[in-house]
């Protein structure tokens, strides 16, 4: 954790620039705008290797390659997906509807972003906050200031090297609690994107200020029997040790049937995954769970499994790549059946397929509601029917959790480092956020009018033994 | 880029469509220099603008500090540059028609 004392700022001085930059950027055109971006897309991915290797070693948290992914999915697939959006001016004209939308900014946002995707969240960040004309503060996790800071100075050389608005990207170094809260609480706020751990985003969503917030997510993954088991694990893997397992949509727990559990460990075996016995789980609970606050401990996040046993006191097999302990329930007598953001997994055996939902349904809503669910299956009613009873943002099918969820990889969904979880996750969306978020749309709205409301007898609404039926007949008649 | 004209006790200055940083720049001393010099009441004519950047802006904000408040005002402003001193939040600080 950084321990440098915190460096005063000024947060009037920082919204009154915030505000100069807004009112600048609301006269620029769609072209120059997505000139702007485009050169902080080009800049951002250019640094994505120096930017990664930096968070990691700033962090101590995944590994570099990995992070150079992420900062790939920030840069390149982020800008892939909204270059193309209108977000200035006239977007879209519906002459039979007569209605016209008109984009407008929100105005200075400010970006709160976490320790275990610094650079990727700044650089995602800003790019959708540009696109959209809104200046933008970033406002950097106390343990990742240095790589974050540095992220966002890349972005905005760029921006200006194309005449983008001076203090378009404003960002701060080791802010104060009572600062960030005098920011976020700030007149001249817009919107605070808030991405990061509980009290943070309760912060944003207390401070007064309209805010679009993350929740924790504690996946669950569900590998049906009809599913294809070798490639479930390895789709599996992929997800759970990228970065060392640090995007919170990482699976967090897998469960299985009966029939075919056995197996399903086998595969996991042969990949480099270690079964803990009863014993080794009850010494990597007390090293990977907090009690106390009851919550993963901080010091296990992004640490390989061969780390985090060595922390723990034993041995295991060399190449192990990943720890999974086989529980008998869910809930706060069972730590490890909590979000834990490293390579360790729960392993659950349900008798058929309703006991597995059921048990999905559990860890979904043990701080996980909202976020996002996974499932392995080749049944297309069984994957309506798991779908149907999760209480998740993100159902991922057939595909790694952690990348599925940020989306863009190996789905459709907008990529995105803030994945909203609804209001089970107590945020206003279950959406991928991005740049369509940043947007106030206005309405034109010409006259056309509702032709039944116009010719009906509105007398007869003064009747009261009309009823519903009744009105809807003659309302409805000669169509 | 700047022309000026006093009549009635008041500096009239009036600017070119783009104000953007480099013209802004160019010609900030300038303005500044001849308002202090005059030391009456400005109007800045903004008839032709169609643009601002943060420099002009600024420019304005010291302006006003120069010549006190109620001595400094803008005419001729079109919605889209009104909107801007809007957001800017300047609207408090400053007389805009």
């Amino acid at each position: 954790m950084n321990e440098k004392p915190a460096i005063p700022v000024n947060v009037d001085a920082i919204m009154r620039k915030a505000s100069l930059a807004a009112a600048v950027f609301s006269q620029l055109s769609q072209e120059h705008t997505d000139r702007i971006v485009k050169a902080v897309y080009q800049a951002g991915f250019n640094h994505r290797v120096r930017l990664a290797k930096l968070a990691v070693e700033e962090t101590g948290i995944g590994n570099w390659k990995d992070k150079v992914i992420k900062n790939v999915v920030a840069t390149q697939l982020v800008y892939e997906s909204i270059h193309g959006l209108k977000t200035v001016g006239i977007i879209s004209e519906d002459d039979e509807r007569g209605i016209v939308e008109i984009a407008q900014p929100l105005g200075p946002v400010l970006a709160v972003t976490p320790v275990t995707n610094p650079t990727s969240t700044v650089l995602f960040k800003i790019l959708i906050a540009l696109k959209t004309r809104n200046p933008i503060i970033v406002r950097p996790h106390s343990s990742a200031i240095r790589c974050s800071s540095e992220a966002a100075r890349v972005c905005y050389e760029a921006a200006l090297s194309e005449d983008a608005p001076e203090d378009c990207i404003q960002w701060l170094e080791n802010t104060s609690r009572a600062e960030t809260q005098a920011l976020m609480q700030h007149k001249k706020l817009a919107l605070i994107l808030a991405t990061g751990g509980g009290s943070l985003v309760n912060a944003a969503y207390s401070s007064g200020t309209p805010a679009l917030g993350v929740g924790a997510g504690n996946v669950p993954v569900f590998i049906e029997q009809s599913a294809d088991i070798p490639f479930a694990v390895d789709q599996i893997l992929i997800s759970k040790l990228f970065d060392n397992g640090t995007i919170c949509a990482s699976e967090q727990a897998i469960v299985v049937e009966q029939p075919i559990a056995e197996k399903t460990v086998s595969e996991f075996k042969r990949r480099g995954a270690y079964f803990l016995s009863d014993e080794e789980a009850g010494k990597i609970e007390r090293i990977v769970y907090d009690s106390g606050k009851g919550v993963m401990s901080v010091a296990v996040i992004g640490k390989t499994a061969a780390e985090i046993a060595i922390m723990a006191g034993m041995d295991v097999p060399p190449g192990t790549r990943l720890l999974i302990a086989s529980l008998r329930g869910v809930g706060k007598d069972y730590p490890i059946s909590s979000e834990i953001l490293a390579p360790i997994l729960a392993f659950y055996i349900a008798e058929d397929f309703k006991h597995a939902v059921n048990l999905c349904i559990d860890l979904n809503f043990h701080g996980g509601i909202g976020h996002t669910a996974s499932l392995f299956s080749n049944d297309e009613a069984k994957i309506k029917e798991f779908a149907l009873v999760m209480n998740a943002g993100r159902v991922v099918v057939n595909m790694p959790a952690s990348q599925g969820a940020v989306g863009g990889m190996y789905n459709t969904l907008h990529p995105s480092f803030t994945l909203g979880c609804g209001t089970g996750g107590k945020n206003i969306t279950t959406d991928n956020i991005t740049a369509r978020h940043l947007l106030n749309i206005q309405r034109i709205s010409r006259r056309r009018v509702n032709q039944r409301f116009e010719r009906f007898n509105q007398e007869l609404y003064f009747d009261e033994s009309l009823d519903a039926t009744a009105i809807e007949k003659e309302y409805n008649r000669n169509l | 880029m700047v022309s000026y004209v006093a009549e009635e006790g008041k500096l009239f200055c009036k600017f070119e469509p783009r104000l953007d940083t480099v013209h802004c720049l160019g010609f900030e001393s300038e303005v500044l220099g001849r308002i202090k010099e005059f030391g009456g009441d400005v109007i800045f004519d903004l008839e032709k603008v169609n643009y601002v950047a943060s420099a002009f802006l600024r420019i304005c904000l010291r302006v006003c500090k120069e010549t006190g408040t109620g001595r400094f005002s803008m005419v001729h402003v079109s919605p889209e540059v009104k909107k801007v001193f809007k957001i800017a939040g300047f609207d408090q600080e400053l007389a805009i028609q």
